[in-house]
C-alpha cells in the first residue's frame, strides 16, 4: 500500500514553494556548472588525447640560430626519434601590432585541423589558414586578403594547430595572448616565397617508441641537447612537450579546473544540504506532536526519517537530473565558449562520461541525503513522548545562559541568536562562500589591472630585442639573457627563471634599480620571484642549466621592485663567467626607442605592450565568467539569507503573535526578532572579509603554482565595500519581505495551537 | 485482551532531584472493558497510560498485555507492539494539517494488515461527508472524531485515550463519549480513558482512582451508565 503520508509531499512543496524552488534553482545551477564544465573538459581531454596520435603531436622542439646540421639531425634520428623541419616565418608587425608566425606546410608532424573553411591547397602559393582565435580577435574572415611581410595571402580557413592549443608567444609568458599573437599555415610553395625574411629554424621531434616514461623522455632530451651542442648548433630554445606551455597549458588548465569545479560543486552542495538540514530540523520542531503521534501509532523511526527525508531526496534528484540534463545539452555550448574563447581547438563533440555523471549526480545526491539523514537520525532518536510534549532537547539546559546587564532589547536579541544558532552558523558559512565567489567576481578585474599597472610601472624599458648573434649597434643597452630552472617548493617542478646579465658599472643603465650585484655568486631577484619562491635577502637558491645540466648556487642579496616575471639579475661579466661564456657576450638589447636592427639578426622582439597586453587579453576571456560568478553569488546570497532568516520567524510565529497580543507593534517586533538576523548578517558579512582575503591569498598561491609567473594578491578596499554593500542590499530586500510576513501573523495564532 | 500491571515504579530526574511518580502500581483491566483512570494533576495517571502505551519506559515492574510483556521490549519491539495492539487518542488531536480527514485515518490504516473498512468507520464517526476536508476546516469535536478514527482504523485491541474531551465543550464532549462507548460495543476493544472529569467514571466498567503515584481505589461498575445519560 502506498504510504498515505507521502500525499503530504506535493502539498508540502506547494505550501513552501519559495523554499523548494529557490533551493532547487541553487542546486540546479550548481549541477549545471559542474556537469557542463566536466563534460566539456572531458570531451576536450578526449579530443586532445585523440589529437596526440591522429595529428602526430610533437614530443618537443628546438630552435637554432642557423639551420641544424644534417649530421646532428641524423644522429638524433638514429636514437629512434623522428625529426621534422617545422620552420616558420615571423611577421613582427602583422596587422599593425601583432606578432604572427607562418608555418610551412606540415605533412609528418603537428598536422593542422581545419575549424572553418579548409587548409591551403598544396601547390597554391597565395593561400593561408589562420588560427581561429587569432582570426576572431583580429576580425579576419575567410576570403579576406592579408599581408604577411609584404606578401598578400588569401584566407581560406581557420585552423587549430596541435602544437598551439594555447597561444603563448613566449614560453615564459604568464598568460596567453590570442589577440596580439597568432599562428598560421601555408603551403610549401607559399612558404618558399616568404622564407627569405625572418625565418626561424624550428625542428620538431617525436619519439618512435610511444610508451616512453617521463624519465626516458627527459634523458633523451638531454642527449639531443648534447648532440646539438657538440655539432656546434647554437640552440636558441629547446622545449619538451611538457615544458611547452603552448601544448601543456591547456592540459594543465583542465587538470586544475576539474578539481576546482568539483570542489565548487561539493562546497555548494554541502551548504545546500545544511540549509535543508536547518529547514527540516525546524519542520521537526514545528511538527513534533505529529511525529510523536506517528511514533505512538507504531511508525518506525526509519519510516519517519524517510518521510522527512523525502523532500530532500526529491529536490536532490530533480536538481541533479535537471542540472545534468541541461549541463549535457543546452549548457555545453556555453561552457565550450569558456575554453574555445581562450584556446585554439578543433570542433568539439560532447561525449557522455560516466565519471562526470557520478560526480555531478550521484555524489551530490549522496551528500545531501547523508547530511540530512544524519541530522534526522539524531533528531528523531528521542522517545515518542518527548515529541508529544515538544520536549526536543536531548540535554536539558539547567540554567538559562547568563547574560550581562544589557538592555532588555539586547538580551532578547541575544536569546534569539542563541535559539537559532544552528541556522546562523549555516548562514555564516553561506555568506562566507557567496561573498568569496563575489570577491572573485568583483576582485578579478582590479587584481588584473593592478598586475598590468605594476608590471607596466616597473618595466625599465620600452623595447627588447633578443638577438640571433651579437650585433654592435648604438642606442640600446646590451645585456645577456638566459633561462635557468629552479625547483618550485610547492609543486617540486622546475620552473624557468630568466637571468639578466646587466652592466652594473653603467650609471645610466636601465637596470640600475635592479640591485644586480657585482659578484659571481650573488643575485638580485624580482619581487615576483621573491614572493613566488618565498625567499628574501640572504637565502640561497639552486639553479640548473637545462642545456648543460650545470648547477649553480646563488645567494639573494637584493629584491628589486620588478614584477613582470621570475627574474634574477647579475653583473653581465659575472654571469658570462658563471656560464663559461666569452667575455663581453650579449644576446639582447633593451631601449626606450626603436632600434635600427636588421630583421635577420632579431630572434625575438618584445614591446612593453606585449607584457601588459596579454593580461588585458585574459580579462576579455574572463568577462563572461566573472558576470556569471557575480549573478550566481547574488542569487546564492538571496536564497541562503532568505531561507535561514525565515526560520527565525517560522520558529517564533506563535511568540510573535503573543507579542502582538501584548501590544507590541510590527516595528517593535522587528526589533526583537528580525534585528537579531540583521546583526548576524552584517557581522558575518564583515567578519567573513578577512577570512575570504586569507582564502583568496591561499587560492592565489595555488594559482601561482599552476603558472610560470607570479601574480600578487591585490584587492582595493572598494571591493570589500562592494561585497558588504551587495550583501546588505540583498538582506534588506529580504528583511522587507520578512516584515510583510510578520504583519500577516494573526493575533489569533496565540489563541490556538497551544498544545 | 487483559492487561495486568505489576509493581510499576517510575522515577524522574537524577539522584539529587529524583521524583517517584509511580510508587508500585498494581492493577488489572479485563478484555473489552472501558476503564476510566481518575485522579488529580500529578497523581501519575498520564504516566501510567504512557507506560501502558509503550511510549515511556517504566523504571521497574511490568505491563502484560495478553501474552506480551513490555518489560524487556527494545525500542523496535515496542514500536511493533504499538503498531499491532494500540490506538492512541490525545487531548489535542495531533492531526496532520495538510492531509484530509480520510488521509489522516489512512496514515494509521497503512500500519495494519487488517484495517477496518474506512468508509464504514467514517460513517460511524459521522465524518463521511467531511472526509475530504482538511483538519483546519473541522470543528474541535470533528477533529477529535477524526483522531479517534485514526486510532481505531487499525482495530486495536487496546485504545488509550488521554483526556479525550479535555479540549471540548460539554455537548461535543458528550458526543465523543457516546462515540467511544459505541466503538467499544461494536469493536469490543479494551479502552482506558484518562480524565479529570469525575462524571465520566459512570460510563466505565472499571474505575481506577490514583493519588500520589498509587492506585487508591479499583472499582468495578456492574451496570455502567450510558454515555449519553451522564451529566456534569
Amino acid at each position: 500500500m502506498f504510504n498515505p503520508l507521502n500525499k503530504r509531499i506535493p502539498r508540502e512543496f506547494k505550501a513552501n514553494a519559495g523554499r523548494y524552488i529557490s533551493t532547487f534553482i541553487l542546486l540546479f545551477i550548481t549541477i549545471i556548472v559542474g556537469a557542463g564544465a566536466l563534460v566539456v573538459m572531458d570531451s576536450i581531454k578526449l579530443m586532445l588525447d585523440d589529437m596526440e596520435e591522429a595529428n602526430i603531436l610533437e614530443d618537443g622542439y628546438w630552435e637554432t640560430k642557423y639551420e641544424t646540421s644534417k649530421d646532428a639531425v641524423k644522429k638524433i634520428e638514429k636514437r629512434g626519434i623522428t625529426v621534422c623541419e617545422n620552420f616558420y616565418v615571423t611577421d613582427d608587425d602583422f596587422d599593425g601590432n601583432a606578432k604572427f608566425y607562418v608555418f610551412n606546410e606540415r605533412t609528418d608532424i603537428d598536422l593542422p585541423i581545419a575549424y572553418d573553411g579548409r587548409l591551403p591547397e598544396s601547390g597554391s602559393d597565395d593561400e593561408i589558414a589562420l588560427d581561429r582565435l587569432f582570426a576572431e580577435g583580429r576580425n579576419i574572415s575567410i576570403g579576406d586578403i592579408i599581408d604577411v611581410n609584404g606578401k598578400e595571402l588569401k584566407v581560406v580557413g581557420t585552423v587549430a594547430l596541435p602544437d598551439y592549443t594555447a597561444l603563448f608567444l613566449d614560453n615564459q609568458d604568464m598568460m596567453m595572448n590570442t589577440k596580439d599573437f597568432g599562428v598560421s599555415i601555408v603551403s610549401a610553395e607559399a612558404f618558399e616565397d616568404l622564407d627569405g625574411q625572418n625565418l626561424t629554424y624550428r625542428y620538431s621531434y617525436r619519439f618512435n617508441e610511444r610508451d616512453k616514461t617521463d624519465k626516458e623522455k627527459s634523458d633523451e632530451a638531454e642527449e639531443m641537447i648534447k648532440i646539438l651542442t657538440k655539432s656546434g648548433a647554437d640552440v636558441q630554445e629547446f622545449l619538451t612537450e611538457d615544458a611547452n606551455q603552448s601544448i601543456s597549458y591547456l592540459k594543465g588548465d583542465m587538470g586544475h579546473d576539474g578539481p576546482m569545479i568539483k570542489v565548487f560543486v561539493y562546497i555548494l552542495v554541502t551548504i545546500i544540504s545544511f540549509i535543508f538540514a536547518v529547514l527540516t530540523a525546524n519542520t521537526i520542531e514545528q511538527e513534533s506532536s505529529i511525529i510523536g503521534t506517528l511514533m505512538a501509532m507504531g511508525y518506525m523511526k526509519s519510516e519517519v526519517i524517510f518521510h522527512y527525508l523525502l523532500p530532500t531526496i526529491i529536490i536532490a534528484l530533480l536538481g541533479s537530473a535537471a542540472g545534468n540534463g541541461f549541463g549535457y545539452t543546452v549548457m555545453t555550448d556555453a561552457f565550450k565558449t569558456v575554453y574555445y574563447g581562450s584556446y585554439s581547438l578543433p570542433p568539439m563533440k560532447p561525449v557522455f562520461n560516466i565519471e562526470a555523471f557520478i560526480l555531478t549526480t550521484v555524489i551530490p545526491v549522496v551528500i545531501m541525503i547523508a547530511v540530512n539523514y544524519i541530522m534526522l537520525a539524531d533528531k528523531l532518536s528521542l522517545s515518542p513522548l518527548k515529541f508529544l510534549r515538544k520536549d526536543l532537547k536531548k540535554k536539558h539546559q539547567k540554567k538559562a545562559v547568563k547574560l550581562p546587564a544589557f538592555s532588555f532589547l539586547t538580551r532578547f536579541r541575544i536569546r534569539v541568536m542563541l535559539q537559532n544558532k544552528g541556522s546562523f552558523i549555516v548562514l555564516f558559512l553561506g555568506i562566507f562562500f557567496s561573498s568569496f565567489l563575489l570577491m572573485f567576481g568583483i576582485g578579478l578585474n582590479p587584481l588584473m589591472d593592478h598586475y598590468v599597472e605594476v608590471a607596466d610601472d616597473t618595466l625599465p624599458y620600452e623595447y627588447m630585442y633578443m638577438l640571433k648573434k651579437p650585433v654592435n649597434k648604438h642606442g640600446g643597452e646590451k645585456l645577456y639573457m638566459t633561462t635557468l630552472v629552479s625547483e618550485y617548493y610547492l609543486t617540486g617542478k622546475e620552473v624557468d627563471v630568466t637571468f639578466y646579465g646587466v652592466d652594473t658599472g653603467k650609471t645610466d643603465s636601465k637596470f640600475k634599480d635592479s640591485g644586480a650585484p657585482d659578484s659571481g655568486s650573488e643575485i638580485a631577484i624580482t619581487d615576483s620571484m621573491a614572493k613566488k619562491f618565498k625567499v628574501g635577502v640572504g637565502d640561497t637558491l639552486r639553479f640548473r642549466d637545462k642545456n648543460t645540466d650545470e648547477e649553480y648556487e646563488l645567494t639573494v642579496v637584493a629584491v628589486n621592485g620588478y614584477t613582470n616575471n621570475l627574474g634574477a639579475y647579475m653583473d653581465r661579466d659575472k654571469l658570462n663567467r658563471l656560464l663559461d661564456n666569452k667575455h663581453g657576450e650579449y644576446n639582447a638589447y633593451v631601449s626606450d626607442e626603436k632600434m635600427n636592427l636588421d630583421e635577420d639578426d632579431i630572434a625575438k622582439f618584445i614591446k612593453r605592450s606585449d607584457v601588459v597586453g596579454s593580461a588585458k587579453q585574459m580579462m576579455q576571456t574572463f568577462g563572461a565568467i566573472i558576470m556569471a560568478f557575480n549573478v550566481f553569488s547574488v542569487f546564492a546570497y538571496i536564497v541562503i539569507m532568505y531561507l535561514l532568516t525565515k526560520v527565525v520567524i517560522d520558529k517564533n510565529a506563535l511568540y510573535i503573535s503573543f507579542m502582538k497580543v501584548f501590544g507590541y507593534d510590527s516595528r517593535e517586533i522587528r526589533k526583537l526578532y528580525l534585528d537579531a538576523s540583521a546583526i548576524v548578517t552584517v557581522v558575518s558579512l564583515i567578519v567573513c572579509i578577512p577570512l575570504e582575503v586569507k582564502t583568496f591569498k591561499v587560492a592565489m598561491v595555488y594559482f601561482s603554482s599552476m603558472i610560470e609567473g607570479y601574480m600578487e594578491f591585490y584587492l582595493p578596499p572598494i571591493v570589500y565595500v562592494k561585497i558588504v554593500a551587495m550583501g546588505l542590499i540583498c538582506y534588506f530586500l529580504i528583511n522587507a519581505m520578512h516584515l510583510i510576513r510578520i504583519k500577516r501573523i494573526p493575533m489569533s495564532e496565540a489563541l490556538k495551537n497551544r498544545d | 485482551m487483559d492487561i495486568r500491571i505489576k509493581d510499576l515504579h517510575k522515577f524522574y530526574g537524577d539522584s539529587s532531584n529524583r521524583v517517584e511518580v509511580l510508587k508500585g502500581v498494581n492493577c488489572e483491566v479485563l478484555d473489552g472493558e472501558i476503564c476510566v483512570l481518575l485522579g488529580p494533576s500529578g497523581s501519575g495517571k498520564s504516566t501510567l497510560l504512557n507506560i501502558i502505551g509503550g511510549i515511556e519506559p517504566a523504571t521497574s515492574g511490568s505491563v502484560d498485555i495478553g501474552n506480551d510483556s513490555t518489560e524487556h521490549m527494545n525500542a523496535r519491539q515496542l514500536t511493533l507492539y504499538r503498531r499491532n495492539h494500540l490506538g492512541f487518542v490525545f487531548q489535542f488531536y495531533n492531526l496532520i494539517p495538510n492531509l484530509t480527514v480520510k488521509e489522516n485515518i489512512e496514515v494509521s490504516a497503512y500500519l495494519s494488515k487488517n484495517p477496518l473498512d474506512i468508509n464504514e468507520l467514517l460513517k460511524t464517526l459521522g465524518l463521511y461527508e467531511h472526509r475530504d476536508k482538511l483538519p483546519s476546516q473541522l470543528s474541535g469535536g470533528q477533529q477529535q472524531r477524526c483522531a479517534i478514527g485514526r486510532a481505531l482504523i487499525k482495530n486495536p485491541s487496546l485504545l488509550l485515550c488521554d483526556e479525550p474531551t479535555g479540549a471540548l465543550d460539554y455537548k461535543t464532549s458528550k458526543e465523543i463519549l457516546v462515540l467511544i462507548e459505541s466503538i467499544n460495543r461494536k469493536y469490543k476493544n479494551t479502552i482506558i480513558i484518562v480524565t479529570h472529569n469525575d462524571a465520566i467514571k459512570n460510563m466505565a466498567n472499571r474505575v481506577l482512582k490514583m493519588r500520589d503515584g498509587l492506585i487508591v481505589s479499583d472499582t468495578v461498575n456492574e451496570i455502567p451508565m450510558n454515555a449519553a445519560d451522564i451529566e456534569w
